[in-house]
């Protein structure tokens, strides 16, 4: 699904140059659950933000389903991150002036290709989805009369409108509480076990990675694969917080 | 994106930052108001300028004449040009392109007095008149319901003898025959008075039009000097007078003879001469024979050429010169040149204010799109182009533009009613004032709002452009 090669990424502030990916190469089959890890500023979002088509400053290829990335126009980028890939952010990046019905139903806004959802499917769609993350009951609240773990269930709703092949989670837990967290990747599992959703995580926390079925480390500029193991079970998830 | 998600987007935005749009959009309500507001005054004072006191679309063309000054002495002579004009001449001039009709005009030659007027105004008046012959196949909108503007004397059939007017039917009075010469005694008063014995027919009233100037001048000032009361157009129809031809309050002027005739004031025209009467034409020609030659028949001192096109005014202007004949120089190009200015330097003002507000919209925008980056960032990930991120700021900024443009439209409207209010209520009279200063045409309204539009888009272009370049990465992790 994923085949990445030769890729290399470097910031320049000035004069200074830091070259953080320095040829990385992989690939992520459909169905995998990968986590990928390392210290900060070792390359790992910048990773995942190319496999997503958010940045394109890159050398080297990155084909998904055989397509690479660099040759594709911005019209068929954005068409590629509307329905075939899904983010979730660490800081959620909810529009806090729609409810949370509309901002799960934003990504029908720009949708371009395919089915083309008008108002009230959409609507319908965004319901349907927000029952999968149990939060059906929320659908008029805007994103300030939520919780953190409510938040960023209703970010993975969003990045689940269109039914996405691929979800990309940059620290999705890094402001939410062990329990809260633990919720999010059990949410992450059944996604990928049920739905077969191909779900890459970058995370610091070991336990999460332990959770995921293969693991990819970043450091120094490279990148290695250490291999596919079998998940380890989160801490069990407690009931859904009460909404604050 | 598809248009109806633009909408909602743009409107979301819009309800969630209305207080930064609200105040970027001051300068343009003011703009639009500024610009609405003088176009529309410009075009009510041009309306009652060119329209009523100076038709521009009416040209008086009259024979050249050459004004010789040497020290005090000026003359004024046309013998160099053509001195009359016959018609041979109005068929040359019906023939230039843009000209759609000619009106000849044979000018009273003969000194002559009016009189009359207690009817009306509670005192009797005389004065000197001017007056000028019009074919009366050329207004016949011009005259009021229930009168007719013809030469009644043209073909006079049997007359019928009456000793007093309420013998004779509508319209008519009891007078002198046609035509009948008055003699005159030596004495400056005399005003032909019939003596005693003279048969009286039932004859028609001469019908005259008058212009609007001579109601406004006196409305707007005659009546004020002597306390005589406020006239409306409509009412003086009907009015009769006493005229006395070849009388004149210069003695030296007066002729040997007199003719004494009754007019009737029969409506009001454009086309008649500003300050004087207008009657038709057959009567200035008998007239001008009886006092003067058999070939004053022919002679036209003036001809107004209909030009209903104001771009052909130049054209026509030219090809009367071409003729060896003149425009009369009525002032209109001066008051449309004036206008123009008048014009030009508010629509100045207007675009140096909207320009203002479009450099302040810009800046409001560009702290928005600083604002939102994240915002614009997660759109860019979830699948909006570049492009669908320009159309959201454009969408923005046209939107601002189209109620700031109404509210500028509104307050413009607004504080015309309150000018032609203060007008009405505070200002004295004055010849052509008009009840209201103002005229919004369409496109006046269409124009502000596609200024107010095209200037907010122009002011948020660059901020969308800085929007739609963001690269989504980049926002996203803070790189």
């Amino acid at each position: 699904m994923i085949r990445v090669r030769g890729m290399r990424k470097a910031y320049r502030t000035g004069k200074v140059v830091n070259e953080v990916l320095r040829g990385v190469d992989f690939d992520v089959e459909a169905g995998e659950f990968v986590s990928i890890i390392g210290p900060s500023g070792s390359g790992k979002s910048t990773l995942l933000h190319a496999i997503g088509g958010l940045d394109r400053d890159y050398t080297g290829t990155i084909e998904v389903d055989g397509r690479d990335l660099h040759s594709l126009s911005d019209t068929a980028l954005s068409d590629y991150r509307n329905r075939s890939v899904g983010f979730v952010f660490q800081s959620f990046y909810l529009l806090p002036h729609l409810s949370i019905l509309e901002n799960v139903a934003l990504p029908a806004v720009f949708a371009r290709s395919g089915e083309r959802l008008d108002h009230a499917a959409a609507s319908a769609r965004a319901r349907d989805v927000l029952e999968q993350v149990e939060l059906g009951a929320r659908t008029d609240s805007t994103p300030t009369m939520l919780s953190g773990g409510q938040r960023q269930r209703v970010a993975i709703a969003r990045a689940l409108f269109h039914r996405p092949a691929l979800l990309l989670c940059d620290e999705p837990t890094g402001n939410l509480d062990s329990k809260m967290g633990a919720q999010i990747i059990e949410l992450f599992r059944r996604l990928n076990a049920d739905a077969k959703i191909t779900v890459m995580i970058v995370t610091h926390d070991p336990r999460i990675s332990a959770a995921t079925t293969r693991t990819l480390r970043v450091e120094d500029g490279n990148l290695f694969d250490e291999g596919t193991h079998r998940p380890t079970a989160m801490p069990e998830p407690a009931t859904p917080e009460a909404p604050q | 994106m598809t248009g109806a998600g633009l909408r909602r987007v743009v409107a979301a935005n819009i309800r969630r930052s209305r207080n930064h749009f609200l105040l970027a959009s001051i300068g343009i309500v003011v703009g639009i108001a500024t610009f609405t507001f003088f176009i529309a005054l410009a075009q009510g004072v041009r309306a009652v300028v060119l329209g009523r006191i100076f038709p521009l679309d009416q040209l008086e063309v009259v024979p050249k004449s050459l004004d010789i000054a040497i020290g005090p002495l000026a003359l004024g002579t046309s013998t160099l040009g053509a001195d009359i004009i016959d018609d041979a001449r109005v068929r040359e001039i019906e023939a230039i392109p843009g000209v759609q009709t000619v009106y000849p005009k044979m000018r009273l030659t003969v000194p002559s007095i009016a009189m009359g007027g207690e009817a009306l105004i509670g005192a009797d008046l005389r004065s000197e008149i001017v007056a000028d012959g019009l074919d009366p196949a050329l207004v016949p909108d011009d005259v009021a319901p229930g009168y007719e503007f013809r030469d009644f004397d043209a073909e006079p059939g049997p007359a019928t003898a009456c000793t007093e007017d309420a013998e004779c039917g509508k319209n008519m009075y009891c007078g002198v025959p046609a035509g009948t010469r008055l003699s005159r005694k030596n004495r400056d008063d005399d005003y032909g008075k019939p003596p005693k014995g003279t048969p009286t027919v039932c004859r028609h009233y001469v019908p005259v039009l008058a212009s609007d100037h001579v109601v406004e001048l006196y409305n707007g000032a005659l009546r004020r000097a002597h306390g005589f009361p406020k006239l409306v157009p409509e009412s003086v129809v009907g009015f009769t007078f006493e005229l006395v031809i070849g009388s004149s309050m210069v003695g030296a002027s007066n002729k040997d003879h007199l003719v004494r005739e009754r007019a009737m004031l029969v409506g009001f025209s454009r086309k008649a001469i500003a300050l004087g009467l207008t009657i038709p034409v057959g009567y200035v020609r008998r007239l001008n024979v009886d006092f003067g030659q058999p070939e004053d028949a022919q002679r036209y001192h003036s001809v107004i050429v209909m030009v209903p096109e104001k771009d052909d005014v130049a054209a026509v202007a030219k090809g009367v010169a071409d003729l060896n004949l003149e425009v009369a120089d009525t002032g209109a190009e001066q008051a449309a040149l004036l206008i123009a200015i008048f014009t030009l330097i508010f629509a100045l003002v207007s675009a140096v204010i909207v320009g203002i507000a479009a450099v302040n919209i810009m800046h409001v925008f560009f702290m928005l799109v600083y604002e939102r980056q994240h915002e614009i960032g997660i759109m860019r990930a979830i699948g909006a182009t570049r492009g669908d991120i320009t159309r959201i700021i454009m969408g923005e900024a046209a939107t601002l533009g189209m109620f700031g443009g109404l509210l500028g439209v509104g307050l413009a409207f607004a504080a015309s009613f309150g000018f032609d209010w203060v007008s009405a209520t505070y200002v004295p009279d004055f010849p052509y004032k008009p009840t209201t200063y103002f005229i919004f045409p369409w496109w006046l309204v269409a124009a502000a709002l596609g200024f107010a539009v095209s200037f907010c888009i122009f002011g948020a272009f660059l901020p969308a452009r800085r929007a739609a370049r963001m690269e989504p990465a980049a926002v996203l992790s803070g790189h």
